[in-house]
């Protein structure tokens, strides 16, 4: 298919191959080239060579000697008056400084994990890239590129302007060692005692609900069988007339809630398949959403009416029910003994005049049934003031970024295992903390916007979206989802509204293998991947693949080269992890930190499953 | 992961929407080639879903990765298959009290 004169110029310094048959003597333009997008395959199938060929802006102009078939590519003897070739441009430069350096570090590290995606699956035209420190020895080229970017900050003509404490939120956390039933909810010391018969209470607070069960999970007990986890959520309560995202929260530690159920049938609820089985083979400890090695689960396994797993009751009449027992604990956690405080944390909520304003756009789910996610309950994780994205047409909700690591997200998301975003997950959310935290951008707030299920409403809300990063001026997007599926065609539209009012995105997916982009469009230019597996695939362990420190720290390093003008490699055409890794040392040598990677599968008891079928 | 012999083996299905649920869709393949269920957000639609509209989509074939059996996925299903008869005749005899 020929090209247009703008694909041509963006296109310049690629091969210029005929799109069809052209007579000698015509003069080439763009309508007689074809897109080098599609290239790659071409010349992986064979049937393209390009050795030779001269590039797109070589030939513009100039007069074809010979009379050419389709997908003949021009080399200088069939053209006649071809141009120089311009000077190339800078980052070019940069790159071949850095080539000598690059083929060693690909050799060297050829079976590197990590990943970094960049696979597009299907669709026309996407320019996928990734930051300069991508190319293989990117260290010297991206070196340059954060400090660019902070120069270009530092030289706004807002000068020096002191950053504004906004709101701060205090999370007291009391330590719990021991988990017990007894005569009433009670907190004594550091044991937890559950009341004895609250199940009934739980049971009759949901028509739907016909049994429920609680099971205390001690590190000793995690190789049990448990039925699919549908949520980790944290225990916490406000103290006193405090709102939810400002004052004090309190927080148990070491222990967790954990919802799992069936219908009455004994079907999963809201669930697919097989993720059901052992504890510890089937949770990547540690992930922001999933517990960590060490602490007591209390397990709620509910019941509901036959029939009502995949409906939008069921799924949430089970979270309901889960949350009298949460919602007894807290009512103890209020009343504790300051004494008892074993450490203070603060989150202080600044707005930083005269840096970079940026927001996070965070896709969550909306679908229906288990895809959906109470917001703003009034307690942290509640269920009591939260109202389902679903029910509120998943339009943009903004929050603030202490209300998202106040669990202003009550999710109820429960399928795709390794990537899907629990509760607990907005509770320590790795983008919003690092965004938060870092002095050379302004953070303006956080945007939840829900993935309905059918293609309209998706761009309805998608609109929103970019009507109001319009409205609010921002510098710079992020925008995050979790898993894939159709969700992706939102996450593709979310970049579009943002990227075609001139903002640069970032966008956070897991994608790799399994969860290849399934549309792409011109403004995706900037994508971090939050893959973990070996594989890059759903793997089937809880939170495996959900967005980590790691993924935060390189997606504000991008958007903060974006932002700064920056150019960001073009994509590779097949995933590659070793472009994470890459990143990763480029980052570490700019800023002199270490990262550490989280560890994935592998360092989990091997099941034979995994084994066998994936690794 | 094993390589899939036939995996680019690459063929047009066609199918019926027979259940929509809150979180899913069901699907029967033409021609009694098979039933499909998929959660919602892995279901692409333009038009609110109903029973009775004709779905496509590029699939190939199933392939065996391999003559071995994995226990632990044996021991889940005769866990989950036990349980779920538990629960279903003890729901039969609860309705006829």
């Amino acid at each position: 298919m020929s090209i247009t004169a703008e694909t041509a110029k963006a296109h310049a310094h690629d091969p210029a191959v005929l799109c069809c048959r052209a007579e000698a003597g015509i003069t080439i333009e763009a309508a007689n080239l074809e897109d080098p997008a599609i290239f790659d395959d071409l010349v992986d199938s064979g049937l393209l060579n390009l050795d030779g060929a001269l590039t797109i802006e070589e030939v513009l102009g100039a007069k074809l000697t010979k009379t050419c078939d389709s997908l003949c590519p021009l080399t200088a003897d069939v053209v006649e008056g071809a141009k120089a070739p311009s000077k190339p441009a800078a980052p070019e430069a940069a790159e071949e400084e850095a080539a000598p350096a690059a083929a060693p570090v690909a050799a060297a590290a050829p079976a590197a994990g990590g990943v970094l995606k960049i696979h597009i699956g299907e669709g026309k035209d996407i320019d996928l890239e990734i930051p300069v420190g991508a190319l293989g020895g990117g260290g010297a080229a991206a070196a340059e590129v954060p400090a660019g970017a902070a120069a270009a900050v530092a030289a706004a003509p807002a000068a020096e302007q002191e950053a504004k404490l906004i709101r701060s939120l205090t999370r007291k956390h009391f330590n719990i060692t021991e988990v017990k039933r007894g005569p009433e909810t009670k907190i004594d010391g550091t044991t937890l005692y559950i009341r004895e018969g609250i199940e009934k209470e739980c049971i009759d607070s949901q028509k739907l609900v016909y049994d429920l069960k609680i099971d205390i999970i001690t590190p000793a007990d995690y190789h049990t069988y448990s039925e699919t986890i549908m949520d980790v959520q944290p225990i916490a309560a406000k103290e006193g007339e405090d709102e939810l995202g400002s004052g004090v929260t309190r927080v148990l530690d070491g222990v967790v809630m954990m919802v799992t159920g069936t219908d009455a049938n004994g079907v999963q609820i809201g669930e697919f398949g097989s993720s059901e089985g052992f504890l510890d083979e089937n949770i990547m400890w540690g992930r922001p959403g999933a517990p960590e090695k060490g602490e007591i689960f209390i397990k709620t396994q509910v019941t509901v009416k036959e029939g009502t797993n995949m409906e939008r009751p069921g799924p949430l009449a089970a979270h309901s029910a889960s949350d009298i027992i949460t919602q007894e604990i807290r009512e103890c956690l209020k009343k504790l003994d300051e004494s008892l405080v074993t450490d203070t944390e603060t989150f202080d909520q600044y707005r930083r005049p005269g840096k970079k304003k940026v927001v996070i756009v965070k896709e969550i789910m909306g679908q229906g049934a288990m895809h959906d996610n109470l917001i703003l309950p009034v307690e942290p994780v509640g269920i009591l003031g939260g109202k389902p994205n679903v029910d509120l047409g998943n339009v943009p909700v903004a929050v603030s970024p202490l209300e998202v690591l106040d669990g202003c997200i009550h999710a109820l998301t429960c399928i795709g295992p390794a990537s899907k975003e629990m509760s607990r997950h907005y509770w320590r959310e790795p983008l919003v903390l690092e965004a938060l935290h870092d002095e050379e951008i302004d953070l303006c707030g956080v945007i939840f916007v829900g993935s309905p299920q059918i293609n309209a409403e998706k761009f309805y809300v998608s609109k929103r979206v970019g009507q109001i990063c319009e409205m609010l001026d921002v510098d710079g997007a992020f925008v995050t989802t979790e898993g894939f599926g159709n969700n992706h065609i939102d996450f593709a539209s979310h970049h579009e509204q943002i990227g075609m009012r001139g903002i640069p995105v970032v966008g956070m997916s897991f994608c790799a293998v399994q969860g290849a982009l399934v549309v792409g469009n011109k403004y995706m230019t900037h994508m971090v991947d939050n893959n973990k597996s070996e594989s890059g695939i759903e793997n089937e362990v809880l939170a495996c693949n959900t967005l980590c420190p790691e993924d935060a720290v390189r997606a504000v390093q991008m958007l903060k080269n974006a932002m700064g003008g920056e150019d960001v490699k073009a994509a590779e055409k097949k995933w590659n992890p070793n472009v994470k890794t890459s990143n990763v040392e480029a980052i570490e040598s700019v800023t002199g930190k270490g990262l550490n990677l989280v560890e994935n599968e592998q360092s989990l008891p091997m099941s034979q499953k995994r084994k066998e079928k994936y690794d | 992961m094993t390589d899939l012999k036939y995996g680019d083996k690459i063929i047009r299905m066609e199918g019926v929407i027979v259940e929509v649920h809150d979180g899913s869709v069901a699907i029967d393949l033409k021609g009694r080639l098979g039933y499909l269920k998929v959660p919602m957000r892995m279901f692409i639609s333009d038009y609110p879903i109903k029973v009775g509209q004709e779905v496509a989509w590029n699939m190939s074939f199933v392939e065996q990765l391999g003559p071995e059996i994995n226990e632990k996925y044996v021991s889940n299903l005769d866990t989950y298959t036990r349980r779920q008869k538990e629960m279903r005749e003890k729901n039969q005899n609860n309705k006829e009290v």
